[in-house]
């Protein structure tokens, strides 16, 4: 049993730990990260293997040595979900995922002032625990830059300080400069889908996404390969926090990241504070790290888990847990979908990277009048492959044939044999409003290989808002599909209640400690030396992707580290 | 840490009892030894050569390998010009799978035929193999829609489910894994593996791409790729 002292303690070395990792230590701060996977590099992911990363998920954690169960009430029994759609290795998610690069809008960041401003107090379902942040997008926009810019972005500018420019995304809020980098080329999905959408009026453009169109920062340009989602990138040409990040807190000298660990607890002192974190090493041995500040940024569910197992005769309820309200309000995105297939020509969609290709943006968030829709919020539009990775696997898998056409025999293989290059699908990634019963706890009767109870979600996300969006996305779904000159166009199934991508909540930001779990920068209102940074404080969470808000977020709460928190320990204002 | 510690013991201990009374199951192997032996009593069944050709038999029997080439040929069947599930030696994948990476499924697929070949000599008075295709096709609908009675551990459903999942895996995972025989399945939907790079005329274009070999990870097609 080692027990080692440092002035950091990182928790997870994903989308959040690098950056704050590199930040700090350039800061002259000792930092550990602890990562219970492996350190993997770019000659790791060639040749593309879909079979291994995809189907069998090896940079996801294993769902039977790491299980995270479901439930879709309090009354039902939880059972362990078999794919988990995030990061099991340093860089975390960003090493696999699909690069969507997304500034939230102005009104995700006060949804709920918003909602009660344009259609009154009673069009927010009376259950719902939706909130605004305690920040606006004005405070987060320098730190969307730098993510951009330091990380490496492609995209094109839709609202250049107020002023709307064609092209790009005319709904997004106003950013100070363009894309670091030009957008990525359009494969044949995107320019089918920009021509279908202009034709209805709206507003399509080329998805941000960190991949690098051109090179930028000694690293290689994309090739289009279309091993994306799901996959390492074999040139480097992915911005994950693998060959961005890392490098940097390396050559800081000040950080070390210890793989193959697995923090099972915070630990705090009789008077209130975070001494350390106490882990197993990759030989099963059993280490403390003290440290001045811990800081956790692991997925989600880990998070809630921690604090619930750190409890003390202190904190009963486990720590920063004085408002009753963590892992509460948990949410994931809504998939809706539908496939559009061609009889006249081909697609070859697996070509070019393979989540969110092109997208429209007028039916997300409070982009569109919903006086008299039934429901409040809206969902991205994008064009993507069938399980937003390219290869045959997953299409069969995932592909849902369309009605009259069985799931085998001969009549599938010729769906598959026709259409796998000859299809696209279209998905609206709808949002999800906070309810405060759905949650993440402990589940009494799963554990996982180290012995920790597995993190259980109590979520189904069928509720009236929530399905009378879906309806009215489906709609619009279609309505592109057709647009687009495709031959049949059909519905894809939808998700029987499971959480679905982006999972968001459990330890909600605030501005005021009785109801919120951290403050802005993710410091836990009860105790100012403990951390925690990433998407489990997102009060709403908006149709977009997470990760570039995750990593702006990240840049802002180490700034503040830096900048304040080390001369002066303490609560931040 | 020190209840920590405990409980870690402890599942690593139910996790070691586990795997061990898993292999050791006496029921299964029995039920399959029943099979195998009317199986063998009759005269050369469509189950007594290997229907890969090859004999090594990672995990299977003969028996079970006969009535799991019948099932995923009927998931994916061949004809000429449209590869399925023998052309690619899918039952060749599942097998060296169930030797390898799915060994923890070898009870699942156990406990699946015996139920499976119950069902049939229940309902058609004959093993999976020697029925019609329609027949199969009946009983494999009857899995999928979860009519099939007698199954309990795995389900009917599950099962199904479980076999058309490695029946996919088998026609279009890389060849290196013992399916996808000569590129068949991707032959069929005309993918052409991990290429490295695609041009802009190549996403610009709208006709098939046919310009460069199929790629493996071990193995390159000869010549630009085609399908079937």
């Amino acid at each position: 049993m080692a027990i080692e002292k440092t002035d950091v303690v990182i928790v997870g070395m994903g989308a959040v730990g690098g950056i704050v990792a590199a930040e700090l230590g350039k800061a002259g701060m000792k930092v550990i990260g602890l990562e219970r996977g492996p350190r993997l590099t770019t000659a790791d992911f060639n040749p593309h293997d879909e079979l291994r990363y995809f189907q069998r998920q090896e940079l996801r954690p294993n769902w039977k040595r790491q299980p995270v169960t479901w439930r879709p009430n309090a009354r039902a029994t939880a059972h362990p979900l078999n794919v988990l759609n995030y990061g099991n290795q340093a860089g975390g998610g960003t090493v696999h995922y699909g690069t969507l690069s997304w500034r939230m809008h102005e009104d995700d960041f006060r949804a709920r002032s918003q909602t009660i401003e344009r259609y009154g107090a009673s069009a927010i379902p009376e259950d719902s625990s939706l909130a605004d942040w305690p920040l606006s997008y004005a405070d987060l926009e320098p730190f969307y830059d730098r993510t951009e810019y330091e990380l490496g972005v492609s995209g094109k500018a839709g609202n250049l300080q107020g002023r709307k420019i064609d092209g790009g995304n005319i709904f997004e809020a106003p950013r100070s400069r363009e894309y670091p980098l030009p957008p990525l080329l359009d494969d044949q999905s995107g320019v089918l889908f920009a021509e279908g959408a202009r034709k209805l009026g709206y507003h399509p453009f080329s998805s941000p996404r960190a991949i690098i169109s051109q090179p930028y920062h000694d690293r290689a340009s994309c090739t289009y390969c279309g091993f994306c989602q799901a996959f390492g990138c074999h040139v480097g040409a992915k911005s994950s926090i693998l060959v961005t990040k890392l490098p940097e807190a390396d050559a800081t000298g000040n950080f070390r990241l210890l793989t193959g660990t697995m923090c099972y607890h915070v630990n705090t002192d009789n008077s209130g504070r975070a001494t350390g974190v106490s882990y197993y090493g990759p030989d099963g041995s059993d280490n403390t790290m003290e440290a001045e500040i811990v800081i956790l940024s692991p997925f989600i569910y880990d998070n809630t888990r921690l604090l619930l197992l750190s409890k003390t005769d202190k904190f009963p309820n486990g720590l920063a847990n004085s408002s009753g309200q963590l892992g509460k309000h948990v949410m994931a995105h809504i998939m809706a979908r539908i496939f559009a297939a061609y009889d006249d020509r081909f697609v070859n969609i697996y070509m070019g990277p393979s989540a969110q290709k092109h997208t429209l943006d007028d039916f997300n968030a409070d982009n569109f009048d919903h006086s008299g829709l039934g429901f409040i919020r809206g969902g991205q539009i994008s064009v993507s492959t069938a399980d937003l990775e390219a290869g045959p696997i997953g299409t069969a898998m995932s592909m849902d044939p369309p009605p009259g056409t069985p799931k085998w025999g001969a009549a599938y293989r010729d769906f598959l044999g026709k259409y796998f290059t000859r299809y696209a699908a279209i998905n609206s990634q709808t949002e999800n409003l906070a309810y405060a019963d759905q949650t993440i706890d402990l589940d009494p009767n799963v554990r996982d290989q180290y012995g920790m109870p597995a993190p259980r979600i109590t979520y189904d996300w069928r509720r009236p808002n929530e399905t009378a969006r879906v309806e009215f996305l489906l709609q619009k779904l279609e309505g592109v599909g057709h647009a687009m000159g495709a031959t049949k166009v059909w519905r894809g199934a939808l998700s029987p209640g499971v959480p679905g991508a982006h999972h968001e909540g459990g330890t909600r930001m605030g501005n005021d400690p009785k109801t919120s779990v951290t403050n802005r920068y993710g410091q836990t209102w009860d105790i100012p030396n403990l951390f925690v940074i990433g998407s489990s404080t997102f009060p709403s969470m908006s149709g977009f992707n997470p990760t570039l808000t995750i990593q702006a977020l990240a840049y802002m709460s180490a700034d503040a580290i830096a900048k304040r928190y080390k001369s002066r320990p303490g609560p931040l204002a | 840490m020190t209840k920590h510690d405990a409980s870690r013991r402890a599942f690593l201990v139910r996790a070691a009892v586990g795997a061990g009374a898993a292999a050791g199951a006496g029921l299964v192997p029995d039920a399959i030894a029943q099979n195998h032996d009317h199986m063998e009593g009759g005269t050369a069944t469509p189950g007594a050569q290997h229907p890969s050709g090859s004999e090594h038999g990672a995990f299977f029997n003969h028996t079970d390998a006969a009535t799991i080439a019948a099932f995923t040929e009927r998931i994916m069947p061949s004809e000429p010009g449209k590869p399925g599930a023998r052309d690619a030696d899918v039952l060749n994948y599942i097998d060296l799978a169930l030797a390898g990476a799915y060994a923890e499924l070898q009870d699942f697929y156990r406990r699946g035929l015996a139920q499976l070949e119950a069902y049939c000599r229940g309902v058609y008075k004959e093993p999976f193999v020697r029925l019609s295709p329609e027949h199969q096709d009946e009983v494999i609908a009857s899995l999928e829609n979860g009519n099939a009675t007698g199954f309990a551990y795995p389900t009917a459903r599950e099962f199904f489910n479980v076999l058309r999942t490695h029946t996919m895996e088998g026609m279009f995972a890389d060849p290196l894994y013992g399916g996808n025989r000569d590129f068949a399945g991707w032959r069929l939907v005309g993918f052409p593996g991990a290429q490295a790079i695609f041009t802009p005329t190549d996403l610009q274009s709208k006709l098939e791409f046919t310009r460069a070999p199929i790629v493996g990870l071990q193995i390159t097609a000869k010549g630009p790729m085609g399908r079937g």
